[in-house]
């Protein structure tokens, strides 16, 4: 039957058999579908944004006595947070241009070469966005401080200068930080999206005269903009809101940031501010959004297949004597950004102080205390129970919300796509008070706030913008004739989508299940505002830690954390190498 | 009918006993029925915002084994806790029995109505006559802050006895400081000098080029490691666990800014007598005792004795001042003023 209703319009409207035949055909299967993921995706994200926006434009919290207005509105434009808008966006620029081009560098030499050791090399890599900023945070600070830093006193010892080069403490200490994960999270992206190419496309622009840097500008490259672009946009927002990194080196350097503006008004008020920091947070959410529509205009209309019913092996380039200079260029990052702020946390573990290496203050007292702490374990299972439904549902999320906005021309896809964008787009200290506001104004028979459910739906909120732009990417490269193919065989809609798209864009999936299982794993902001007795997970016993000073016990949680991602990402690439063979 | 003598005599006495202090009330328990019914309600849900303290766990268990009621601990950090309890309080979801937060604060929540009157602790009668109880706030501990310096570094004539002295050009660029602009000790360290050693003061300090840091897990560690001789404020209870480093505690002759925490029970409390006998439990010799050893200043009179090698070192000890609940917002503004 036709989805158009055919029947006469009287004076009067639809008549009967007319009208049952729209209601039909609105609670049809797919108008069903995207009817349930928006009331889903409106519980999980514009929910809680109502909270903050009503919190943008009254005088009170949700709750307590108030009047509408726009002060909070009014109070941001000022020449101070214009000045430091700039500055955010310029330290976020600073650190995605570079961490972007290192990234596709290693992803192309993981993904597209022949450089040896590539599986190790690939775990290594990717280790640095895995470690908790804090934690890095105290081991560069330790590496990079003017005066008795550990990379400054051994450059003095080899030069004989008087002077320190490296000053962590400065813009240059912010976006170093902050680009070790950008630049993994980035790679991350990238490397399945080279892997999933299909070379004939690349032989092709050979063939027809263009150079090896033409041919990677023009074709791989080109191909590549989906997952470029939804990459790139979502560091850039990250760098935007990133905390960790301006709080740490940036305070004591006088760097001011959105991120910290909006954290003291905050958390460093008597009266906290909260209209102020909503008013401010949607502004910057607006701009945000702008990126959005960029890449939209940007994607509009072009195809990126390179996955077809053809079957295809990943070209690999012979780099001849070269592969050993990119394997030295993957160990030479991984030393940096790994192997040298690591080992700070391996030798504060083992000693009573971090920092103080003599031999007679080994101990493995932190490890006692750690690994004798109830909270500790509490804490690890909670963390780990929650990673692991809360990531697995965050991708089967994540993969029907992506189906929905690439492959097919449903009313309501961009709508979908857009509300699934909006929770990366909020600070989370921000959006963190919306779930705080939004769980607890629930009616008393919604039994979510004071739970761990708290916790699931704002990890599940959280997640899904990485989710749906991890299998967007996958999906834009994947042919329409696979799933025409596929339905023409009789395969239902759930059949290709888990038995032919999602198995083709596994690698992805694979990716973008532990990014989310480690993001869940290093939330802090919304962790602390929802969590209860009994509910504590992994980042909020960091925090405590941190907070009394106890930088040895969080390196020893620091590096459990370590190991668990090393695990992981092992499996991880051990499943992916057997589906690729099978491609 | 009295000599001189002996009116000499009596005052004397009198001064004598209020430095001394009044023999300490034994402790007192809360009377039967409350206790009965405090454990029949079963459990006291415990906020608290000492984030991370280990000091709670161990007098939560004695709680628990005294009584056989258990606690339920949520610890988080002030402002995350504030923003919690008006939450539920506005929602009317009412979790928590019991808060301890900065007596700021509290006073704050039982103007906005989230604080209950307690009803009478019974060993609130033992508590410092500079630190009283009111129908709302019950005072537990005391944290003081002081100046912590590298030993290498800062010796013999250079060690600082007043906070005056840390306004000397010398230190110009190397104290680490944590930051006045935000809520905690930074502030708590700025209000007590406005008020106590006046504008002038703090206005000398800005010129000294403090290095404002947020980074309170690490700051400590990084006046041992050499890396600063100097760090403002310091905070007594941190310093315990850090004697074997090459770094001193000063507690300067003006005295300690400090903040106080004390105990609220809440508006809507489910387990309001399970929440007084809390209360009352940690104003036992017993908790107080654990909380002066762990480096808290004790709110309850004639502690310090027993607290071993912490409770010597906090006797003698004077306070300087702390935030008033009405001018906070205006010291965080005065402090951007001086360090923008």
């Amino acid at each position: 039957m036709s989805e158009q209703t055919a029947g006469r319009l009287t004076a009067r409207g639809l008549e009967g058999p007319q009208l049952t035949d729209r209601l039909r055909s609105l609670l049809r299967g797919r108008n069903l579908a995207v009817l349930a993921l928006l009331l889903l995706l409106g519980f999980l994200t514009v929910y809680p944004m109502s909270m903050l926006l009503y919190g943008s434009l009254h005088s009170t919290p949700p709750g307590a006595a108030g009047v509408f207005n726009l002060d909070g509105y009014r109070a941001i434009m000022t020449t101070h947070n214009l000045v430091v808008l700039l500055n955010t966006i310029g330290i976020s620029f600073a650190k995605t241009v570079p961490s972007l081009a290192v990234a596709i560098f290693l992803a192309w030499i993981i993904a597209r070469t022949d450089t040896p050791y590539r599986a190790v090399l690939e775990v290594m890599i990717t280790l640095p966005f895995f470690v908790p900023p804090i934690l890095t945070a105290m081991a560069w600070g330790m590496l990079g401080n003017v005066q008795v830093g550990l990379i400054n006193q051994t450059w003095k010892a080899i030069t004989g200068s008087e002077t320190s080069p490296i000053n962590v403490f400065s813009y240059g200490g912010v976006i170093w930080h902050m680009s070790q994960y950008t630049t993994t999270f980035l790679f991350l992206f990238l490397v399945d999206a080279f892997r999933a190419m299909d070379p004939a496309l690349e032989e092709a622009s050979r063939m027809c005269g263009a150079s090896r840097w033409t041919t990677f500008r023009r074709i791989t490259l080109f191909l590549l903009l989906p997952v470029l672009t939804s990459g790139v946009m979502l560091s850039f927002i990250r760098g935007i809101e990133s905390f960790e990194s301006p709080l740490f080196f940036g305070t004591p350097a006088g760097i001011k940031v959105i991120s910290t503006e909006i954290y003291d008004s905050i958390s460093q008020r008597a009266v906290p501010n909260y209209q102020s920091a909503t008013a401010l947070s949607f502004v910057i959410m607006g701009l945000m959004l702008l990126l959005v529509v960029w890449q939209w205009t940007v994607l509009r209309g072009r195809s990126f297949q390179t996955v077809t019913g053809k079957g295809f092996n990943p070209g690999v380039v012979k780099l001849g004597a070269w592969r050993w200079a990119t394997f030295t260029f993957c160990l030479l990052f991984f030393f940096v950004t790994t192997v040298l702020p690591v080992g700070q946390l391996v030798a504060g573990s083992f000693f009573k102080f971090f920092g103080f290496y003599g031999w007679d203050n080994l101990t493995l007292e932190h490890y006692r205390a750690v690994l004798g702490d109830s909270e500790f374990w509490r804490a690890t299972k909670n963390t780990m129970g929650l990673g692991l439904v809360g990531a697995t549902a965050t991708m089967v999320l994540g993969s029907i919300v992506a189906y929905i906005s690439v492959r097919t021309t449903w009313r309501g896809r961009r709508l979908i796509d857009a509300i699934a964008w909006l929770p990366w787009m909020m600070p989370g200290i921000v959006l963190a008070i919306g779930f705080l506001w939004g769980f607890a104004m629930l009616p008393a028979a919604i039994p979510i706030y004071g739970t761990v459910w708290a916790l699931f739906f704002a990890y599940l909120a959280l997640g899904t913008p990485v989710s749906v732009r991890v299998m967007s990417g996958a999906y834009a490269q994947l042919s329409y004739d696979l799933e025409e193919c596929s339905r023409v065989h009789g395969a239902n809609f759930w059949q290709t989508l888990t038995r032919i798209l999602v198995a083709l864009a596994w690698p992805a999936f694979a990716v973008g299940w532990v990014l989310t299982f480690f993001g869940i794993m290093r939330e802090l902001s919304a962790s602390i505002m929802l969590y209860t007795t009994g509910s504590e997970v992994l980042s909020v016993v960091l925090l405590k830690r941190w907070a009394n000073g106890l930088a040895e016990e969080v390196s020893v949680i620091g590096l459990m954390m370590m190991a668990l991602v090393i695990v992981f990402r092992w499996v991880q690439l051990v499943i992916i190498k057997r589906r690729i063979s099978t491609l | 009918m009295f000599g001189k003598t002996f009116k000499v005599a009596v005052i004397a006495a009198g001064i004598a006993a209020s430095v001394i202090g009044v023999a300490r009330a034994a402790d007192q328990d809360m009377p039967a029925d409350v206790i009965a019914a405090a454990k029949k309600e079963g459990k006291v849900a415990f906020y608290t915002s000492f984030f991370g303290a280990k000091a709670h766990l161990d007098i939560i268990k004695s709680f628990e084994a005294k009584y056989g009621i258990s606690v339920e601990l949520l610890d988080v950090r002030a402002s995350d806790m504030t923003e919690r309890i008006r939450t539920e309080q506005t929602s009317k979801r009412y979790i928590a029995d019991v808060t301890q937060n900065g007596a700021a604060s509290l006073v704050r929540q039982q103007r906005q109505g989230y604080i209950q009157n307690h009803g009478g602790i019974p060993n609130a009668k033992n508590l410092l006559k500079d630190h009283q109880a009111s129908d709302f706030g019950v005072p537990t501990y005391i944290l003081g802050y002081g100046i912590l310096i590298n030993t290498s570094a800062v010796k013999g004539a250079d060690v600082p006895k007043s906070w005056q002295d840390i306004k000397d050009p010398k230190w110009k660029g190397k104290i680490i400081s944590d930051d006045p602009r935000a809520l905690g000790g930074g502030n708590v360290m700025f209000s007590a000098f406005q008020d106590k050693l006046g504008d002038a003061y703090n206005t000398a300090l800005s010129q000294q080029a403090l290095v404002l840091s947020r980074d309170v897990g690490n700051d400590e560690r990084r006046v041992a490691r050499g890396e600063y001789p100097m760090r403002i404020p310091q905070l007594f209870s941190n310093w315990l666990a850090l004697k074997s480093l090459p770094v001193k505690f000063i507690a300067p002759e003006e005295g300690l800014p400090y903040i106080r925490f004390d105990f609220g029970i809440l508006t809507g409390a489910p387990h309001p007598n399970a929440a007084r006998l809390f209360i009352n439990h940690y104003l036992s010799e017993q908790v107080q005792t654990a909380y002066a050893v762990a480096g808290l200043i004790p709110t309850v009179d004639g502690i310090l004795d027993k607290a071993g090698e912490a409770g010597a070192e906090l006797k003698g000890i004077k306070l300087l001042g702390t935030t008033d609940v009405d001018r906070q917002d205006s010291m965080l503004d005065r402090a951007k003023q001086l360090y923008p």
